[in-house]
Parts: C-alpha cells; structure tokens; sequence
C-alpha cells in the first residue's frame, strides 16, 4: 500500500511548520485549515519542490526525504494539482494531458483516451489552453495529473477558481475519478462542505500544527478540530446515506451540519418532513465565549451538534441523556 | 542598382553575420540559461564574463583574439597543428564578430528565458519531468520566439561590427571585407565620399530591416506567453 507519512520540521521566514501526517492509501485524505496555516508548505515539501529541514517523508516503503536523501519532485511519483491550473500554454489540450501521460510507467498509467473520455474532454482536444474557460482548464489539469499516474495524488484547493453548482459538479467529479482511477488523494480545501463531500480522513491544520486527525467524521466532531473552523462553520459530518435521498447529495460521501442550522426540539415534531427529522440523546452541552451553547446530541447517525441560547436550554428543559431532536433544513444541506 | 563589388560586400556581410551567430547560439542559449537561474552559483561572476566583450574596447578584443589564436599565439600551434586558420581570414571574422554580439545576444536571449512563468517547470516537475526534459520540452519552446527575436537582433549588430573585425581579420575584399569595414576602406580614398553614401544606405536599410523583424518575433513572444 502506498500509504503518505511525513514528519516534516520546516522553518521558513516567521513561519515554523511542525507536523506529523499519514494520509492512507485507500480513501481521500482532506487537508484542511485557514489561510496561513502551512497548507501550501506541507504541499511543497511532500512534493519535493521544498526540502523539510528535518523530518521524514515517505510512500509506502519508499523513503523520499529523510536526512541523507531528498528525491526531486519529478521521481517521487507524486502528483499535484494546483489552484492555478498551470496548463503549458504552447501545447494543446492533448498535449498537455499526453505530456503527463508519455513520461508516465507504461503499466500502470490508464488509457489517453479514457481519461479524456473520463473528464469529458474527448471532443476538445485539439483546442489550445488558451481559450478554456476556468472550469475546463481545472478538468484539463486533473487530466493530466491522472494521465501521469502518480502513486499519490494532491490536490491544492482544485476547486478555488468553480463557484455553485459548478464547484459542487467538481467534487463529483472529483469523487468518481478517485474511484474510477484508485487513486490515493490529499485535498486541500479550506470550505468545509467540500471538505465533508470528498473526506474519508480529515487532518486539520492550524498555525503550522495539526490540531487534529483521524476518521473524517470523528475527528471533525473533536473539540480539537472545533478550534481550526470560523465559529459559523462548526458542525458535525453526517454520512450522506444516513440523510435523506435527495438529488444535492447524490454520490458525496458526508454532508455538513452546521451547528447554527440545526434546531433541537425537546418532542418528537409531527407536522414536519420526517425525513428531516434525526433523534438522539443529549452527549454533551458547552457553554461557548458569547454565551450560547453548543448541545451534541447522539443520533443513529453519529452525533450532530446545534447550537442554542441559554433560554432556549431552558425552555427545552434539556439535560444529559434526555432524547432530543434534531431537525436539519433541506437547503442547509 | 547595386554593383557587383557591392554585392560582394553584401555577401561577405552576410556570410560572416549568419556564421557568427550560427556559431554562438547554442552558448548564448547555454549561458542565457544558467544566467536566468536564480540560484546559479558564481552567477556574478558568469554574468560579468559574459558582458566583458561589451565594455572593451573593440580594438582590445581584436588584438586579444590575435594573442590567443593568432599563427603566433598562445593556442596558435594547436590550431595549426589541425589545419585551422583564423586570423586573417573569414572564419576569423566571424569569431570576432561572435565576440562582439555576445554579450546582446545573451542578453536577449535571457529575457525570453526570464519571461517564462517559472511556476510552469514546477508542474511539469510533477509530471515527471527531470531538469534537462524541462529544460527542452517547456523552456526552450516557450522562449523560442524570444530565442529567434534576439537571434535576429544579434545578426544585425554582428553586420555592424569593426574594430575586433579589422585588428583579428583584417580587411581583405572579398573575404573579411564586411560593409562597415568597406566603408572605412573607400572614405580612405580620395572621392570614395560617394560610395562610402551608398553603403552607408545599404547599412541603415539592413539594420531598420532586422530591426523590423525582431519587433515582430517579440510581438509573437508575447503571445505565446500570454496563452
């Protein structure tokens, strides 16, 4: 298995990044944090473009950086994604997805054709970059990342330059190509429904630390990772099957609740979309900075949080162990 | 129009220019390169070298080319030994006309290099593309029409050249007579004021010529950035 582990120790200006990683071969590693955090720097020093000034970084049993050997980015075997597509202007769709494609192992690399077929650019190949709108020169990029079969993946914020509907048609995509391909993938994203969509392990990053790691929705749920996310953000992560059906979540793997978009009811509501509707016992009631509370309450589908103000506690006559109910509007979703 | 010991000057202008620069472009590419590298070691050092035929006096680098490769000179025997005449002759003026456009044509040269979106060998890098692969299938196409507008504003300073010509090659009709030095040749005559005008025009032609065509080589660089 080609597992990614990293124990990186890299100073750089005022900025000290001090980390300890393993992002798992099966699954999408999502690699979150705000701005500042050391995302990009990780990025850059597992690709080999920034040497670590201590620290060991390796793919399955292959060792890519330790004290004695540093592998320059082209014999890593590591792909990478960037924000800015970086497409080679002089070369024409086909040129750049074959470019990552001709230097690419015979036998492990897919198909030209299928991974044009794949992103549905099959009819555009002939076209020069130039001209591709944002969307389409994220797909050329993805491409040609594939086309290159690395053994590991990485993504830097892919979905930066998409925005909606197209940003969500993008973690889809995103989501099927790492089935369709097996390729292991690190995403970096710092929204947190992208996050959820695509993670099956989450690493939250902050001020060059990893605050918290593990199993996506576990580790979401810790305090820990409470602590990286804007106070509007913090939620839990409910597998997407355990909701409701609904065409907006087809495919994606957990959907994010947050906790200003879950109401708690201390009776189990009737006149509403029982779909929407989640019961659970109270695990947990904090008092946040401003006074409200943030209630964990433990549902079939793992725990989701809401958060109230202190009347409202009251008012629902809420403690420890009482049965509860979530209630999740669909557009929150 | 043009008679035929003119024609003569054109052509020899010509052959010397285009053997100088035929010669010269793989270093200037070479130096230009490792010039555009930010992190070349002696890089100072390199780019003083490389600009030296520029501040000498023309003069100085003929005399100089004579003291090295000279029948006489340091590296003279050796050249003999294979057959190799320079001074005196026109691969002579083509060597030190190569000197002289050195520095320019480097110059040139690095800009297209400089130009190219760095951030694009880091991609290529990722794609499993070592330095020498980058080096050919992402600089040098993405600089090549930089590359062709410095070769051809090297060209026309090497049709001007004189003083390094004149000191290593001498001025031999039909041989290393180029149209500077024919110039030169006829205003030391007594009434050559009127042919040293006619050649004077050819110059100025040529050179608004190769001017013109670089201009449009750079517009087309641009371009092919900008994509």
């Amino acid at each position: 298995m080609t597992d990614l582990c990293a124990k990186i120790h890299l100073a750089q200006g005022g900025f000290t990044l001090d980390v300890e990683i393993a992002a798992p071969a099966g699954g999408i590693t999502v690699l979150f944090g705000p701005s500042g955090a050391g995302k990009s720097s990780l990025l850059a020093a597992l690709a080999g473009l920034k040497r670590p000034d201590a620290g060991r970084i390796s793919l399955g049993t292959r060792v890519l950086d330790d004290r004695d050997t540093h592998l320059p980015p082209h014999r890593r075997g590591i792909g990478l994604v960037f924000q800015d597509a970086r497409l080679f202007p002089h070369l024409s769709v086909r040129g750049n997805i074959a470019y990552g494609h001709r230097r690419a192992p015979p036998r492990t690399r897919p198909a030209l054709e299928d991974v044009a077929a794949f992103f549905d650019i099959a009819g555009q190949l002939d076209r020069p970059v130039a001209n591709l709108s944002g969307g389409e020169k994220s797909r050329v990029a993805l491409a040609r990342a594939v086309a290159s079969a690395p053994d590991f993946l990485l993504l830097d914020e892919p979905f930066a330059a998409l925005d909606g509907a197209r940003r969500r048609a993008f973690v889809r995509v995103l989501l099927d190509m790492h089935k369709r391909f097996a390729l292991p993938m690190l995403v970096v994203t710092h929204d947190m429904d992208d996050a959820a969509a695509l993670g099956s392990h989450l690493i939250g990053l902050k001020d060059g630390r990893v605050a918290a790691s593990g199993d996506f929705a576990a580790t979401a749920a810790t305090p820990a990772f409470r602590a990286v996310l804007d106070r509007h953000d913090h939620g839990s992560a409910v597998a997407a099957a355990q909701l409701w059906p609904s065409p907006q979540t087809g495919g994606i793997r957990n959907v994010w609740l947050r906790a200003d978009h879950v109401l708690l009811a201390a009776e189990a509501p009737r006149a509403i979309s029982a779909r929407n509707v989640m019961a659970g016992t109270v695990a947990g009631i904090e008092a946040e900075e401003d006074g409200s509370l943030m209630v964990t309450l433990a549902t079939d589908a793992g725990p989701i949080l809401s958060r109230i103000t202190q009347a409202a506690l009251r008012e629902l006559e809420l403690v420890y162990g009482k049965t509860a109910w979530a209630l999740v509007k669909a557009h929150a979703v | 129009m043009i008679t035929g010991a003119e024609w003569e000057i054109l052509s020899t202008s010509f052959a010397v220019a285009t053997r100088a620069i035929l010669w010269s472009l793989p270093f200037a590419v070479a130096v230009a390169w490792a010039l555009s590298r930010p992190r070349l070691p002696g890089k100072l050092l390199f780019d003083g070298l490389a600009h030296l035929p520029l501040i000498l006096p023309p003069v100085l680098v003929g005399f100089l080319l004579l003291l090295l490769l000279g029948r006489g000179g340091v590296f003279g025997g050796w050249l003999d030994a294979l057959g190799i005449r320079l001074a005196f002759t026109r691969g002579g003026a083509a060597l030190a006309t190569a000197v002289m456009a050195f520095p320019l044509f480097v110059r040139s040269v690095r800009l297209a290099f400089e130009a190219t979106d760095r951030r694009l060998f880091e991609a290529a890098a990722l794609l499993r593309a070592g330095p020498w692969d980058r080096f050919v299938s992402i600089a040098l196409p993405l600089a090549g029409p930089g590359i062709l507008a410095g070769t051809v504003t090297a060209f026309a300073a090497a049709l001007g050249e004189f003083g390094a010509v004149i000191t290593f090659a001498a001025n031999i009709p039909g041989q290393t007579q180029t149209l500077p030095l024919a110039i030169y040749a006829v205003l030391q005559q007594p009434g050559g004021e009127a042919e040293a005008m006619r050649l004077a025009v050819l110059s100025i032609l040529l050179a608004l010529a190769g001017l013109a065509l670089a201009g449009l080589l750079q517009r087309w660089a641009a371009r092919r950035h900008a994509g």
